[in-house]
């Protein structure tokens, strides 16, 4: 039995995958509408959300790319704070080499596109129920894809609702708020605590930087210094993926 | 400004996947990361987190926001992200303090 050229089977695996990142997916929606209201609000066409959604997939430097076009940065300044921002995926990327290894090398660069901080959470976390390579690359597709059709969609519904959205409401909020709720939770760690605390006073000390390079200042330099500071509580092998990549599935 | 946006979008796509296939080309096969840069790319999230959180937060493009909802709230939901330690949580509370304090008018 066949639906559009694959086994029910294989859809049953995607659907669990989709199941398993499902709590996650309100929140992307949100945080979607609040980078489309952004675009509209800086008077960029509206199928700029979209193709940045589907181009970057990384709300945080979509953000910060608008935040830094909206003070006239130079391009190369946007681009290298965006890629600073994303920099967290190379380590996701890492952890997920070895899952992905028995993979075919289309599935292997087609899920590597389609993976978000969410979704290697996600899929770490899971993949000890799917030994067999094929049903675990179903269900990988399963965690990712629907994943970033839902930041997709979300993204270009917040241009379309942008100028109905009352400008009192204040939605601008929803940017500090979403990272405080992917940040606190999982910030166990010496160094995780020094790098968030150093970036921060760094970014305020540096607040009339021009191009919005106080933020690229603070994340560079709260890597830096954070990388010095001892980290007692946990072996560095630990875990692949950090415990800031999504909390809430850590949760019991 | 839009040529621009596309540009940066453009550059930034293409940077943002060659990290993401980073991993997954160069650690294929039993190779591991050093732990002195895994040290150091564990803690992007959070340094790059606290910035956005930051910047946002506290400033309204380079000057200070008026101590007000903003603030409030974010203290709200810091303190429901160290008690539930969750993002549904955090985000939930948060949103509905915010709420509450536009409603009664500050």
């Amino acid at each position: 039995m066949r639906v559009l050229g694959i086994q029910r089977a294989q859809w049953r695996d995607l659907w669990a995958g989709t199941v398993a990142v499902s709590p996650l997916m309100p929140g992307a929606v949100v945080f979607g509408l609040a980078f489309g209201a952004l675009i509209q609000v800086v008077g960029l066409p509206w199928w700029m959300a979209p193709y940045a959604s589907s181009t970057v997939t990384a709300g945080a430097s979509q953000i910060a790319i608008v935040e830094a076009l909206r003070q006239n940065a130079p391009m190369a300044i946007a681009v290298i704070t965006a890629l600073v921002i994303n920099a967290r995926l190379a380590l996701y990327s890492a952890a997920m080499a070895p899952i992905f290894a028995a993979f075919p090398r289309r599935w292997r660069f087609a899920l590597a596109y389609l993976m978000t901080d969410q979704s290697a959470a996600v899929t770490s976390m899971e993949v000890d129920k799917w030994p067999d390579p094929v049903r675990r690359r179903w269900f990988v597709l399963g965690v990712s894809g629907p994943f970033v059709g839902i930041w997709i969609l979300g993204t270009t519904a917040g241009v379309i609702l942008g100028p109905v959205i009352p400008e009192s409401w204040q939605i601008g909020f929803i940017v500090p708020l979403m990272f405080i709720a992917v940040l606190v939770p999982g910030l166990r760690t010496w160094p995780g605590v020094a790098a968030a605390g150093i970036s921060i006073a760094t970014v305020l000390l540096l607040k009339d930087l021009p191009y919005g390079l106080n933020v690229l200042t603070g994340a560079l330099l709260g890597i830096a210094l954070g990388s010095f500071v001892p980290d007692r509580s946990h072996p560095v092998d630990e875990e692949a993926v950090p415990p800031g990549a999504a909390p809430e599935a850590h949760d019991p | 400004m839009t040529l621009t946006a596309f540009i940066v979008f453009t550059l930034a796509a293409i940077g943002t996947y060659l990290i993401r296939v980073s991993g997954i080309v160069l650690l294929g096969g039993d190779r591991e990361l050093p732990p002195r840069v895994r040290k150091a790319l564990s803690l992007v999230a959070p340094a790059a987190m606290a910035a956005i959180i930051a910047n946002s937060l506290f400033l309204e493009q380079s000057d200070w926001r008026a101590f007000g909802p903003w603030h409030i709230a974010a203290i709200v939901a810091v303190g429901v992200a160290l008690w539930k330690r969750s993002m549904g949580w955090t985000l939930a509370l948060g949103a509905a303090a915010f709420a509450a304090l536009l409603l009664a008018g500050f």
